[in-house]
């Protein structure tokens, strides 16, 4: 089946209607029966609460900071597993399907199977802040309060790399799905991009002034712009093409504000004690005056703080984890409408899950490609810089050159030996004061001075044609010549040529 | 306010009833398939590695002969039956989808049985060293019994080969000169020699489309075009080195295809004999037999390196090579008419069966195994330019002297090849102008 399904929409009927006057009962009310079932308010205690959904959009795992973990099926309402862990937790994500998921606690990362059997404590994760799992690399990338940014591979339990920021705890994590980068949010202001491949961020850039509170990627523009906000309360959009400048900022009330993009290109910005959503062509449009964009939609939540928003794939559902517990909210015109079997089906059944687990495994990249252009696999390679002409054979690489060329590309070659030669003949030429052969004037220079190697190589260079060798030499006389002249012009033996028209017509 | 919300009906993406297969949507945005280049590169990766891994070319060796063999022929219209005469003077008829002998004959010529064809029927005609030529009769028997021949006939010196026309009951053997004979006369009908020639003439071919043209090798290095029609021979070419073996083109007329001595397998055009169509090049030794597929998209040869090699068409190097560590070098070798399969006839006494591709698999092939192989294989060669996937794809293990000689070779091409070029260097500009490799394998043409 190909596009069947049907995006949600919202349309005002008069001028005067705004679609943010509307409140989330008036959507509801007509959404219809099916559509209300993303309406909902989890009453929990433990709380702020973070979510995550599945790649698929039809589980979700929730995490209270004191402790309590659960993994459900949203749709039916089946839980797989729920956990009391008594300790701090920060953060959760599952693994390739709902059938894993990891949790940052408080000292280490811990991964638990669908039942919520402890499978793993990851101890070289030292007091992780924030989780992310690249699901076509396998890789779970984690962040904590050391600073340090590391990727361990899921499929093999290999730490792939491990990249000290050098910027102190990080709070802030985000990946972009199209190139599997991470971002990073520092406490000074900066966001860093890394790959596993770089010791150092791909990209560094001063974001804000203070701490950044929060970040996210635009996937439904294959990760152009992306979204962050500083502890001051700014929130500012960036091109990823170019980093020159923010795309757009302003100022949010109520301090940090937690982002979120959906899909569709929806900007989700949980800030004091209310959530706004953006829509695309006005949040991505360059605008000098620092405002906020056409609001689409507004919903208050009174159970500060609002720790973290996440849009269900594929559904126009966004879930807000606040102080309360959570609260899922309809945000028509937000979610994917068409899903791919291949890549995540809500409605996979349990073989269906089973076979692409294994397909995911045998198609699972190399950590080595992650780039910040997911697109260099297969593509030619750049051209190297650094090559040259040696007797006209083009594209030689600089390191297979021999000694001599890589030395005439740098500019170091030592071309005495050419000039010399040349000279003598020129002040032979002359016809002046040195009239000494050129045998005696060799016999005599090489005297004491060792070089009888270079006599040697002159000899036996001289009924070797060297193309190029013979064009330094025809532009060596050439200089001479000019300098020559100019000479003989101070010293007032010849006129200076009197510029004319037509020399631009000279072949030189 | 006209509102509606996202939702997916739960009807249309699961089963409608129990067993059915779950319906499966697709998005081709390209959004929703990250990383496709970098996937798929993997997939191509793992399928150019999955080839390499099922790469098991070897099927069956079929023994019986007590000395080397010498020929090998397949049965006309059939895509089993293989006849091969080894150096002992038997002939062992195999059936190689059985994978056992249909007919036996010890001692039928003295010394060794230098070629076989197919008459019609199941009739086998035998040449040896021992000047005679034998008529049998091949259908399946029980065991292995002293048995006449239907026909001898008497040459009057020792025969290397023998081919039998595509249609009319006459065949053509090869001797000093090349005669023409009819199943029914006991005497040559004509001789053919071209006027000057002097040579023992080693192998000749009917033409398979131009029934009555026939192509022969011989000693003094040359080959020979002969036309039964004008009873004569029609052209000629001497070459740097002997050809050991040469097959028609069996979907292309006008093609010849020669193993030489020189390590190379050279297509000639007989429209055109002043210079090859194509070289090949990859044996380390001399190329001791050669056969098209029925296809005429590929062909076989067999080398004294003992490695047997299957070309592509117009793709001068990197042939597929098989080698075992048994097999001694290969006298002969025959594509089977179904194109799927190779035989080879070696100095071990051994005739055995190949795959034309490694990583065939035999049997019954499912609909979904079908499209699946049919995946990667246009994975693998749409990646082909990738340096891992090509890699692997390219690489294979030869023995240790064979891979030496190679080296050896290379070596040794590249250092004459310096030479020329520094000769050429060192001597009046225009003096000696190089000359294509093509233009250097015919000496001269006769007509």
């Amino acid at each position: 089946m190909l596009l069947v399904g049907d995006a949600g929409w919202m349309t005002a009927d008069n001028e005067m209607e705004r679609t943010w006057r509307v409140g989330q009962n008036e959507i509801v009310k007509g959404a219809g029966m099916e559509g209300a079932k993303g309406r909902q308010e989890w009453r929990l205690d433990g709380g702020p609460y973070r979510s995550r959904y599945s790649r698929n959009g039809r589980h979700l795992a929730i995490v209270g900071s004191t402790g309590h973990v659960a993994t459900f099926d949203w749709q039916t309402g089946t839980i797989h597993a729920e956990l009391q862990l008594q300790e701090t937790c920060r953060d959760i994500t599952f693994l390739q399907d709902q059938s894993f998921f990891a949790v940052a606690q408080k000292k280490y990362v811990f991964i638990y199977d669908r039942n919520g059997v402890e499978l793993h404590r990851l101890k070289s994760h030292i007091e992780p802040t924030r989780l992310e799992f690249l699901p076509y690399h396998w890789l779970l990338a984690t962040v904590g309060n050391p600073g340090y940014l590391k990727y361990q591979d899921t499929s093999t339990g290999a730490i792939v790399a491990e990249h000290r920021t050098k910027a102190g705890a990080c709070r802030t994590m985000t990946q972009n799905r199209h190139n599997a980068i991470i971002h990073l949010g520092h406490q000074n202001g900066v966001v860093s991009l890394w790959t596993p491949n770089l010791p150092h961020p791909a990209v560094q850039l001063l974001a804000h002034l203070g701490p950044v509170v929060s970040l996210s990627v635009d996937p439904s523009t294959g990760g152009r712009y992306m979204a962050s906000s500083g502890a001051d309360g700014t929130v500012k959009i960036w091109d990823c093409r170019n980093w020159k400048g923010a795309v757009r900022e302003w100022v949010t009330r109520g301090g940090g504000a937690e982002l979120e993009w959906s899909a569709k290109g929806a900007l989700a910005v949980a800030t004091g004690g209310s959530v706004n959503v953006y829509t695309k062509p006005s949040i991505q449009t360059p605008f000098a005056a620092k405002a906020a964009s056409p609001l689409y939609l507004t919903h208050a939540i009174p159970h500060r703080p609002l720790t973290s928003v996440r849009f269900c794939p594929f559904q126009d559902i966004l879930v807000v984890g606040h102080n309360a517990g959570l609260s899922s909210l309809l945000v028509p015109r937000s979610g994917e409408p068409n899903f791919d079997s291949n890549e995540a089906d809500p409605f996979e059944n349990k073989k269906r899950r089973q076979e692409r687990e294994v397909k995911g495994l045998l198609d699972k990249i190399r950590p080595d490609m992650i780039a910040l252009d997911p697109d260099f696999v297969g593509s030619l390679a750049p051209p190297t810089r650094l090559t040259t002409a040696v007797h006209d054979k083009l594209d030689i690489p600089f390191a297979r050159l021999p000694r001599l060329e890589r030395l005439r590309v740098q500019g170091k070659a030592d071309e005495t030996e050419l000039d010399a030669d040349t000279d003598a003949v020129a002040t032979e030429d002359d016809g002046g004061k040195n009239k000494k052969s050129r045998a005696e004037r060799e016999k005599r220079k090489m005297r004491g001075k060792g070089k009888s190697l270079k006599r040697y190589l002159r000899k036996q260079r001289k009924n070797v044609i060297d193309p190029t060798a013979v064009a330094i030499r025809a532009k060596l006389e050439k200089q001479r010549q000019e300098r020559r002249v100019a000479k003989a012009i101070e010293k007032g033996e010849m006129e200076p040529k009197k510029p004319s028209a037509l020399d631009r017509f000279k072949r030189s | 306010m006209k509102i509606s919300v996202l939702q997916h009906a739960p009807a249309a993406h699961l089963p409608t009833r129990h067993g059915d297969p779950t319906p499966t949507s697709r998005n081709l945005d390209p959004l929703s398939h990250p990383f496709a280049r970098a996937r798929e590169r993997m997939r191509a990766l793992n399928a150019a590695k999955m080839d390499r891994m099922f790469a098991k070319p070897f099927i069956a060796s079929l023994e019986g002969h007590i000395d080397a063999v010498e020929v090998l022929c397949k049965k006309p219209g059939t895509v089993n039956i293989v006849a091969s005469g080894s150096w002992d003077g038997g002939i062992i008829v195999h059936d190689i989808a059985e994978q056992k002998h249909v007919h036996q004959m010890q001692g039928v010529h003295e010394g060794k049985v230098s070629g076989l064809c197919f008459a019609d029927n199941d009739r086998l005609l035998s040449c040896g060293v021992d000047c005679n030529i034998k008529l049998w009769d091949v259908s399946p028997q029980e065991q292995t019994s002293q048995q006449k021949p239907l026909n001898v006939f008497a040459g009057k010196s020792p025969l290397n080969s023998i081919d039998h026309h595509r249609t009319d009951p006459l065949f053509a053997t090869a001797s000093n000169i090349v005669q023409i004979w009819d199943e029914n006369r006991s005497a040559a009908i004509s001789n053919l020699t071209f006027p000057t020639a002097t040579e023992t003439v080693t192998s000749v071919r009917f033409n398979l489309a131009e029934a009555s043209v026939l192509g022969s090798i011989g000693s003094d290095r040359s080959f020979t075009l002969y036309d039964i029609r004008t009873g004569k021979a029609e052209r000629r070419v001497i070459m740097q080195m002997q050809s050991n073996a040469l097959s028609w083109s069996p979907t292309f007329p006008t093609s010849v295809l020669l193993a030489s001595e020189d390590h190379n397998l050279y297509t000639f055009d007989v429209r055109n004999l002043s210079n090859p169509t194509h070289i090949y090049k990859a044996h380390v030794a001399a190329v001791m037999s050669c056969d098209w597929s029925p296809t005429g998209l590929e062909f076989v040869s067999g080398g004294w390196d003992r490695t047997l090699r299957i070309w592509r068409e117009g793709r001068g190097t990197q042939p597929e090579v098989y080698h075992t560590k048994r097999m001694q070098r290969v006298s002969s070798s025959i594509f089977t008419a179904d194109a799927r399969f190779v035989v080879s006839g070696s100095d071990d006494g051994n005739v055995r069966i190949w795959k034309v591709k490694a990583s065939d698999k035999l049997g019954i092939i499912t609909a979904r195994e079908r499209v699946a192989i049919e995946y990667r294989e246009s994975l693998k060669e749409r990646w082909k330019h990738d340096q891992e996937v090509g890699k692997i794809s390219r690489t294979r293990h030869l023995p240790k002297p064979v891979y030496q000689a190679a080296k050896l070779k290379r070596t040794m091409l590249e250092a004459q090849r310096v030479k020329e070029e520094r000769r050429r260097k060192h001597t009046r500009a225009g003096g000696s102008k190089p000359k294509a490799e093509r233009k250097k394998v015919v000496l001269a043409e006769h007509t």
